[in-house]
């Protein structure tokens, strides 16, 4: 069972599930500059995929920390992935490229009009974000953009375990 | 003028300083450079003129960091205890390079040392330090973020590892003839739990249905379970704690949700350790459950009078090779020895063997790197000459990663030996219990077991008809008697064969024949199957046709894994008898 909170006209969610396997319109891929898309959830993009979404990826320039950009999700169930450049192993300013990395991705989905969009637990694990950190920055970026004016109906976090999962409970029952 | 410290190294330092116990302290100030395990280190022994091998040496690069941040002497007396700081991200990649790729972290030289110093341990500390700001071989990079985002360290997608277990359970039904017998998945309250290695998924589902087999005619209240089954850590390999307690929480949670009753571990040295020892201490979890290795299992089921085996059906001389991890870490050495005397006939002791064991060179990860693939062979000198003392032909391991590493080292020196699996020995001297048939009459009974006989005889017939008919598969390989011996074994299972003598008539062939299925050779001369691979993925024609990788040079595994491009569907190592060939090809084409 999901837990959900209304904010404004949308919806902000939290389920247990597999990111790459979710029929919804586009998820949040945690990328790297070089916008390869490796091993992980890469790996996971690449088998479901298809080798489509490799292809478009090489058709772009590498990209800064913090930036995102668009591309479509090949033979997945999803129409769309945004690759979030997000910080690495506590590099420099790593709060604020985390924060930017967040808010980026939220507009890339709003300028392509995505209306329902999920995100994992952005890099609590190889990149080792500190999942408490990650829950709080999330949901806080999260509540305050829905609070204002956007189209996004529905964003949903989609935890793989119980590590990634507990540390996002309190900000959705408490 | 100070020196600017670059923010890895930082990091590294503040991080050390957390990092440190009573354990880890005892072991950094109580060496005192006698020497002795210089003489218990697999890869000292294979490199005698190098001094930078000695566990000792290797240490004192941690050891210099720890003196001058977090020890007295090395503020007061640093010059006189070898002190040093660390400025630089290359003195970093200096340090990964000695951390990841001249050490297994066997712990052979931890238990020879006299002052108790606990090399290995330290050492895996200092690769998490690493790992945790970003500095690791790119293998271990690839395997830890399967793990962390897939849940497996081979990136084993659900549908992949259930359509397995389904395809195995209907290989156990038509070897058991019993439709009951089945791999169940997420039953709830059962006694067993059984959990396994993805390698076992990818590479060799034969042990899958060995342990099944197992399992069914024992009678046991089994299940595996459908997420939280891969056993194996690498945050045991790359000293990321984190990883370790997050991998090893999936596998108690699904147990618990469930509510089995014991934790089952295929034989896994890796894997025992870090999900029976390790785990419930990264995890932070009270552990409610027993876990044993599936090795103890199968000795109790034969104990207990639930199975019988016939050790007549394994003839062919065996030793045993203990995994570092089961045997030095987790002392698990006599109970796999007593299961295989009984399920063999002759078998020879390795010396040194138990804890004094030497390691495959597997290091419980460490063929994930390619890059120290020549030096790690080189140290497999030691593992070779133990194997060829021991006159076996056969050498049985309870440790998924001791296999790869000990084919390696066979294929390395070419020892001719092959290597296996308890399980695949039990399950091969399993006594079927015959079916129970009334018999009306003694003369009726003899027709209709003839004719049973004859109908078996026709199934057989009939599957082995089928198993590959109409697939059209290419054989790539420069030497014409492994071409001729694949498409022999191919053919005879109905498959139409192909063949390429290099790899400018693989592309060839592969572009206007488009085979279901292409088994790619890596040593050829001219273009090497790296480039025909790379060529075969980069052509929108030629991209997803099925590539099975077959090779007798490991060290060239680089030539596939290191590219960016969509993984091989499948990976054997030469030699590649006739029943795991036809299995992998099967596995390939009915799955992938």
């Amino acid at each position: 069972m999901p837990l959900s909170k209304k904010i404004n006209n949308s919806t902000l969610s939290l389920i247990k599930g597999d990111l790459t396997d979710l029929d919804i319109e586009a998820f949040v891929f945690y990328a790297e500059s070089h916008l390869k898309l490796g091993a992980g959830f890469g790996n996971a993009i690449t088998m479901r995929g298809g080798v489509e979404i490799k292809k478009e990826l090489d058709t772009h320039e590498p990209i800064e920390v913090s930036e995102a950009i668009i591309t479509g999700a090949g033979l997945l169930k999803a129409n769309y992935i945004i690759h979030a450049n997000g910080p690495k192993y506590s590099e420099e300013n790593t709060e604020s490229k985390y924060e930017a990395t967040l808010k980026n991705s939220l507009k890339c989905a709003e300028e392509k009009g995505i209306k329902k969009i999920a995100y994992p637990p952005m890099g609590t694990g190889f990149y080792a974000i500190p999942p408490p950190y990650c829950a709080q920055t999330m949901v806080k970026i999260f509540s305050d953009y829905l609070e204002g004016e956007t189209t996004i109906e529905e964003i949903t976090i989609c935890a793989m375990d119980t590590r990634e999962y507990e540390p996002f409970k309190p900000h959705f029952t408490d | 003028m100070s020196r600017v410290r670059s923010q890895k190294a930082e990091l590294v330092i503040e991080r050390l300083g957390k990092k440190l116990n009573r354990q880890i302290v005892g072991s950094l100030v109580a060496c005192v450079h006698c020497g002795m395990c210089t003489d218990a280190c697999h890869y000292v022994l294979a490199n005698p003129d190098d001094p930078s091998y000695a566990p000792a040496a290797k240490a004192d690069k941690l050891r210099k960091l720890f003196k001058r941040h977090y020890d007295w002497t090395g503020r007061v007396i640093p010059w006189w205890v070898g002190a040093k700081s660390i400025f630089t991200d290359e003195e970093l990649e200096d340090l990964k390079d000695t951390v990841f790729g001249k050490c297994t972290n066997c712990r052979r030289c931890s238990i020879n040392c006299p002052m108790g110093v606990d090399f290995a341990t330290y050492n895996r500390m200092t690769r998490g330090l690493l790992v945790s700001v970003g500095i690791m071989p790119e293998g271990v990079a690839v395997v830890s973020k399967d793990q962390w985002e897939i849940g497996n360290q081979m990136g084993v997608l659900t549908e992949d590892y259930l359509d397995t277990l389904e395809w195995m359970g209907e290989e156990m039904q038509e070897e058991l003839d019993d439709e009951t017998a089945i791999i169940p998945i997420d039953k709830e309250d059962a006694d067993i739990v059984y959990t396994i290695n993805p390698r076992e998924v990818k590479y060799d589902p034969r042990t899958i249905s060995d342990a099944g087999k197992i399992f069914h005619v024992a009678g046991a209240n089994w299940t595996m379970p459908s997420e939280g089954w891969d056993m194996t850590n690498f945050g045991l390999f790359s000293g990321d704690d984190a990883l370790g307690g997050s991998v090893a929480a999936r596998v108690y949670d699904k147990l618990q949700e469930i509510r089995g009753k014991k934790l089952v571990i295929s034989e896994c040295g890796h894997g025992y350790r870090s999900t029976r020892c390790e785990g419930p201490n990264w995890a932070g979890m009270d552990i409610g459950f027993e876990m044993e290795s599936s090795v103890i299992t199968m000795l109790n089921f034969i104990k207990e009078g639930k199975i019988q085996v016939d050790k007549t059906r394994n003839t062919t001389p065996v030793t045993f090779h203990d995994s570092c991890n089961n045997a030095r870490s987790c002392g698990l050495f006599e109970e796999p020895r007593e299961l295989l005397k009984l399920v063999v006939t002759d078998f020879t002791e390795m010396y040194p063997n138990r804890a004094e064991n030497y390691c495959c060179t597997g290091g419980g990860g460490a063929m994930s790197m390619s890059e120290y693939t020549p030096q790690r062979l080189k140290s497999g000198i030691v593992k070779a000459n133990q194997l060829k003392d021991t006159g076996a032909k056969i050498v049985v391991t309870s440790c998924h990663n001791c296999v790869d590493g000990l084919n390696d080292v066979i294929k390395h020196y070419k020892l001719g030996m092959e290597v296996t699996q308890l399980v695949n020995l039990v399950a091969n001297a399993l006594v079927i219990p015959e079916k129970k048939v009334v018999p009306v009459v003694e003369v009726a009974e003899a027709v209709v077991e003839e004719a049973i006989a004859e109908e078996a005889v026709e199934a057989e017939e009939i599957k082995k008809e089928l198993v590959l008919t109409g697939r059209k598969i290419l054989i790539v390989d420069d030497e014409p008697d492994i071409r001729t011996f694949f498409g022999a074994v191919l053919e005879d299972n109905g498959a139409i064969i192909l063949e390429a003598g290099d790899g400018d008539q693989a592309i060839e062939i592969a572009n206007s024949e488009k085979p279901d299925l292409i088994t790619l050779d890596l040593s050829m001369p001219g273009k090497d199957g790296g480039k025909v691979f790379e060529a075969l993925r980069s052509n929108p024609e030629t991209e997803r046709l099925k590539i099975c990788i077959i090779t007798g040079r490991p060290e060239l595994r680089k030539l596939i894994y290191d590219q960016e491009l969509s993984k091989p569907e499948g990976y054997l190592d030469k030699p590649v008898d006739e029943d795991t060939l036809v299995l992998n090809v099967r596995k390939i084409l009915e799955l992938s």
